[in-house]
């Protein structure tokens, strides 16, 4: 019995990072055939919101705390690498390490007193200090206050993560960021901490009585989607070559990283990826078409859409395959 | 082969040249495709919506068959063009840089658009200016005017328009003016800024300027915008009771200080604001009385119509293209901008981008061309307006008058500062 | 520093805590009810205002005429979405959580978008009111009128809650909050109940939006101002209980204004954050949050 539900585990994760390596594939061609520059950017954004909403999934989805400061762990991720890049020369290929790494060690801070809140507690408390540091960095003469900084263009060059247009290069730049964030949910899910985190979250005494210490297994979470949120960061500040506290550290920006996991399903392995798929074309298309037409219609499209997917798949846009998949597997058995 | 046959061949293969090139003119000059990127929603959609208006009406005086007393305010279309047409295309950047700078960057691939004109806020500026740069298009900076824009070492960039410190620099010639000319000189100041990059950088200049001047500092208060009450800020600006109240707001934070000061019983001996929410009709019509007096540096005066005669016929366009409003400081500087490309095309006579940057860098136009009280248009090596010399407009019966300088005042300063 | 300009800016902190206040109660009354954290509350206020001036240009009544006009319309408005929309988050099974704070959030940038596109983008206000413009002077202290209505108005909102907890329904309510199944057998139902706590909880943001529309500028994002402040007042006072929405409130409104006469305006912000995490490490449930 234990030996086939194994098997069937094992089979199972085969799948995935068969799919993974598939879709990856897929996304590595997909630039080439599109001509359109404006789609091919399109894409970029949607590969690093998926980046960045699995990272936010491991805390919110797979720990089950609902982070909604995560744009604090993106601000540093973006400011030390910008930092170090512009101020020292340091390339942001080592940089956006570097950030991951401060911006680890935030969320493990965070969570620190944060983690002995509950539910909605802790929701409200991660938005609050989210915003004390959007508050402090805009009054920061050291990291250039309001002002933000600019990533001047020097030339062409990989080690610079810099680019004449960068779509093209970023395309790759971000789809590495993505798969190796999907990567690390993977081995996570099929990790002794994957299973601490799921059974923390579908029950907290249930999880007690099997002898896990919680509160440290929820900031092991923090940490490592702290410091995958905060590389993605670095990534966006090459990208767009301008970083301020407005772009990088604002509560809406915490409400976008965590929206695709939300949409896509929450918790799951390919609900991010979903998720960003569908939200970030529908967001800027619609910005793009209706924004300048008459102003207000692109905002009751999106929050309509918003609405409406959350009524109509609460588990999330992954449902419609798994529902597939289990037909399909039914049909087999 | 003959020498004759040969020069003949090389005659008929360059009439060929010129008239294959002529066609790609000509269809060319039919549209010209400019890009606008402004907030045309979100918090500032206001400024976005009438930068739209703006720009509109421009373009329709380029286009249309009028005729106002300016550059380019005749007859139909660009003559150096065989009478092309200017098309505006407008892209909303929600005021967020990576939003602005793919908008920026799909006008440029996509629509292949000779130029882009924004933006309002400085952080989008940037990342437009960045990516013009990389794409060598030129980027118009409308009415964006923080100072360090114009020294990012870039070669694509062209502000028509005066920078805060121009504008700053005009306040205090105002106020020296000002004392020559009433023996009410300014002793003090108190200043009172939003805390993102347009207000402090504003207090910034503002506090080196009068330090420089000799003048006091007896407050500098900074906040955070789109905050419920400016009630206890509005107690402190009593207490210090500087000659002048110098803020720099936007028009929900103007509209809340004003009030507060109001409900404190405070009215500031002069108010000198840094344009922006002073300046907005919203915030004239939300404060109503309590506006009198308010003075603001501006790069536009709508009362000087004996110095720049196009000024009505320019604001009636405006007003019937959708508007509703006057012209204002930053309305003018948009629909001036438009008219700085569009003679920039009417010279290079092509859609090229290099031509198009020479004939920007060669520009040359007399203030009285314009709507604009300028001297002129003609930019430096970083693409900055010499000419463009701010004026200070003041609240006087409703009106806003330009009293600052004299040479183009159309009303004498109501100035009581003495105690 | 003189002791009337200390005393000064304490009451009008506090009476501004008490239009914050006002602005929570209905977050926290929902939130008690049934549990959901309603991100489009801010949108709600913002609906109050744009129906007062709207009525008020129309009709030019006065928006302290207005006021149970407005709270009525709020009312209607809190049920059509209880209706439509929250009724069916609560029948969802997974992700109930997620599901009830996207919606709303959801609702709320489609209320924003919707007044962008009816009412542009300006900056309005009402400026003929008849409290607009007036001020109390006790010696030295001034108070403007339309704040110190605002903070009376809002002590009546909170003493008819309190009322209301004392009536037949109020133990509906209160039997409903703690036992959503069990109620049905004593011929409660639920839906009825759930609905009219939206309506009162809305109604409640509706007289705030009216008191507020008297010296405040209106604009589709106004809400946001005041929505981040609830959330934290309501998390302060206790998620659910409406006297600790009031003492928060009180709390906030007095933080703010000390932390800007005595520190810098521009951190005053910072002020109440940190009273708020501070209060939040000692009692994690906040000042009076049971459950």
């Amino acid at each position: 019995m234990a030996g086939v539900v194994r098997g069937t585990l094992a089979a199972r994760r085969r799948r995935e990072v068969l799919l993974g390596i598939a879709i990856l594939a897929f996304l590595a061609v997909l630039p080439l055939g599109i001509s359109n520059v404006y789609l091919r950017g399109l894409i970029v954004l949607a590969l690093l919101y998926a980046g960045l909403s699995q990272a936010w999934n491991i805390l919110g989805g797979y720990c089950g705390q609902i982070s909604l400061g995560h744009a604090l762990y993106f601000g540093i991720g973006a400011y030390t690498s910008t930092l170090l890049f512009t101020r020292l020369g340091i390339s942001p290929l080592l940089g956006m390490f570097a950030g991951g790494l401060f911006s680890g060690l935030a969320a493990f801070l965070v969570g620190l007193p944060c983690f002995r809140l509950s539910g909605h507690y802790y929701a409200i408390a991660t938005l609050v200090i989210g915003m004390m540091a959007a508050l402090l960095a805009a009054n920061w003469d050291f990291i250039n206050a309001a002002e933000g900084i600019t990533i001047s263009f020097h030339g062409e060059s990989w080690a610079d993560l810099a680019f004449r247009t960068a779509i093209l290069p970023f395309h790759y730049v971000m789809l590495a960021y993505a798969a190796l964030i999907w990567l690390i949910a993977w081995l996570i899910e099929g990790s002794r901490w994957g299973f601490f985190w799921r059974a923390v979250k579908d029950d907290v005494a249930a999880a007690r009585s099997l002898g896990i210490s919680i509160y440290p297994s929820k900031l092991a979470a923090a940490a490592i989607s702290g410091a995958a949120t905060g590389i993605g960061g670095a990534l966006y500040a090459q990208y767009v070559g301008f970083i301020d506290p407005e772009s990088t550290l604002d509560l809406s920006l915490s409400v976008l990283i965590a929206l695709p996991a939300v949409v896509g399903g929450i918790g799951t392995l390919w609900g991010p990826l979903l998720g960003a798929a569908v939200l970030i074309p529908v967001q800027q298309l619609s910005v793009a078409w209706l924004g300048s037409a008459a102003g207000g219609i692109d905002l009751m499209v999106y929050g309509a859409l918003i609405m409406a997917l959350a009524l109509a798949r609460p588990e999330g846009l992954v449902s419609f395959f798994q529902a597939r998949a289990r037909k399909e597997a039914a049909g087999h058995g | 082969m003959t020498g004759v046959r040969r020069r003949q061949l090389l005659a008929g293969a360059a009439a060929i040249g010129v008239g294959t090139g002529f066609a790609r003119r000509a269809r060319a000059a039919e549209e010209i495709k400019i890009g606008a990127v402004f907030p045309l929603s979100g918090n500032a959609a206001a400024i976005g919506q009438d930068a739209k208006h703006a720009l509109e009406t421009m373009a329709d005086i380029i286009n249309g068959d009028h005729d106002i007393p300016m550059l380019l305010g005749k007859g139909g279309g660009l003559s150096g063009l065989a009478g092309a047409r200017v098309r505006l295309l407008f892209a909303d950047s929600q005021n967020n840089p990576q939003i602005a700078r793919s908008a920026a960057e799909r006008f440029i691939t996509e629509d292949r658009v000779v130029a882009v004109i924004g933006s309002y806020t400085s952080a989008t500026a940037v990342t437009i200016s960045q990516i013009c740069n990389r794409y060598q298009v030129p980027y118009i900076s409308a009415d964006n005017s923080s100072p360090s824009l114009n020294k990012q070492g870039l070669d694509w960039f062209f502000r028509p328009s005066p920078t805060d410190i121009d504008f700053t620099k005009a306040m205090f010639d105002g106020f020296a003016a000002f004392g020559e000319k009433t023996g009410e000189k300014v002793r003090s100041i108190a200043i009172i800024h939003e805390n993102s990059v347009f207000g402090s950088d504003s207090a910034k200049l503002q506090a080196s300027l009068a330090d420089a001047a000799g003048i006091k500092v007896l407050a500098n208060i900074s906040y955070q915008a789109n905050i419920p009450s400016l009630a206890v800020e509005a107690e402190r600006l009593r207490a210090a009771d500087a000659d002048v109240l110098m803020p720099s707001s936007y028009t929900s934070d103007a509209i809340l200080l004003v009030r507060a000061m109001h409900d404190v019983g405070y009215t500031p001996r002069a108010i000198m604001a840094q344009d922006a929410g002073f300046i907005d009709p919203a915030f004239i019509a939300a404060v109503g009385p309590l506006a009198e007096g308010v003075m603001s540096r501006s790069a536009f005066a709508i009362d000087a119509v004996k110095e720049r005669p196009a000024i009505p016929a320019v604001n009636r366009l405006f007003r019937a293209s959708g508007a509703n409003k006057d012209l204002n400081d930053l309305t003018a500087r948009e629909l001036t901008a438009l008219q700085v490309l569009a003679d920039a095309l009417d010279r290079a006579k092509s859609t090229n981008n290099l031509a198009l940057r020479e004939a920007l860098r060669a520009t040359d136009i007399q203030g009285d061309q314009t709507i604009m009280p300028w001297a002129g248009v003609k930019f430096d090596a970083t693409g900055q307006n010499m000419k463009g010399n701010p004026v200070i407009l003041q609240q006087q019966k409703g009106e806003w008058r330009a009293v600052f300088p004299f040479e183009i005042a159309t009303a004498p300063p109501i100035w009581h500062i003495a105690r | 520093m003189s002791a009337t300009l200390i005393a000064q800016v304490a009451i009008g902190g506090l009476l501004m805590g008490l239009v914050y206040a006002v602005v929570a109660a209905g977050l926290t009354l929902i939130f008690g009810l049934m549990d959901v954290v309603n991100f489009a509350h801010g949108a709600l206020l913002m609906v109050a205002m744009y129906a007062t001036l709207l009525i008020h240009r129309a009709t030019g009544l006065d928006p302290l005429v207005q006021l149970p006009l407005v709270a009525l319309l709020l009312f209607g408005a809190g049920v059509v979405i209880y209706r439509g929309l929250i009724a069916r988050t609560l029948s969802v099974r997974v992700n109930a959580g997620m599901v009830q704070i996207f919606v709303t959030f959801g609702l709320s940038i489609f209320l924003v978008g919707a007044a962008e596109f009816l009412f542009g983008s300006d900056f309005q206000s009402i400026n003929a009111s008849f409290l607009g413009g007036r001020s109390l002077a006790f010696g030295a202290i001034i108070l403007p009128w339309p704040l110190v209505a605002s903070g009376i108005v809002a002590l009546l909102v909170f003493l008819g809650l309190f009322l209301l907890s004392r009536t037949e329904f109020g133990h509906a309510l209160e039997a409903t909050r703690e036992d959503h199944e069990a109620v049905a057998l004593i011929g409660i139902d639920r839906d009825r109940v759930f609905g009219i706590g939206w309506g009162i909880g809305t109604a409640s943001v509706g007289i705030a939006g009216v008191m507020l529309a008297n010296f405040y500028y209106i604009a589709p994002d106004v809400g946001t101002n005041f929505a981040l402040i609830a959330y934290v007042t309501v998390a302060l006072g206790g998620f659910g209980s409406i006297f600790g929405a009031l003492i928060a409130g009180l709390i906030i409104g007095l933080v703010e204004a000390l932390t800007a006469l005595f520190i810098d305006p521009a951190l005053k912000q910072i002020g109440i954050f940190l009273i708020y995490l501070a209060v939040l490490m000692i009692r994690p449930r906040g000042l009076f949050g049971h459950l």
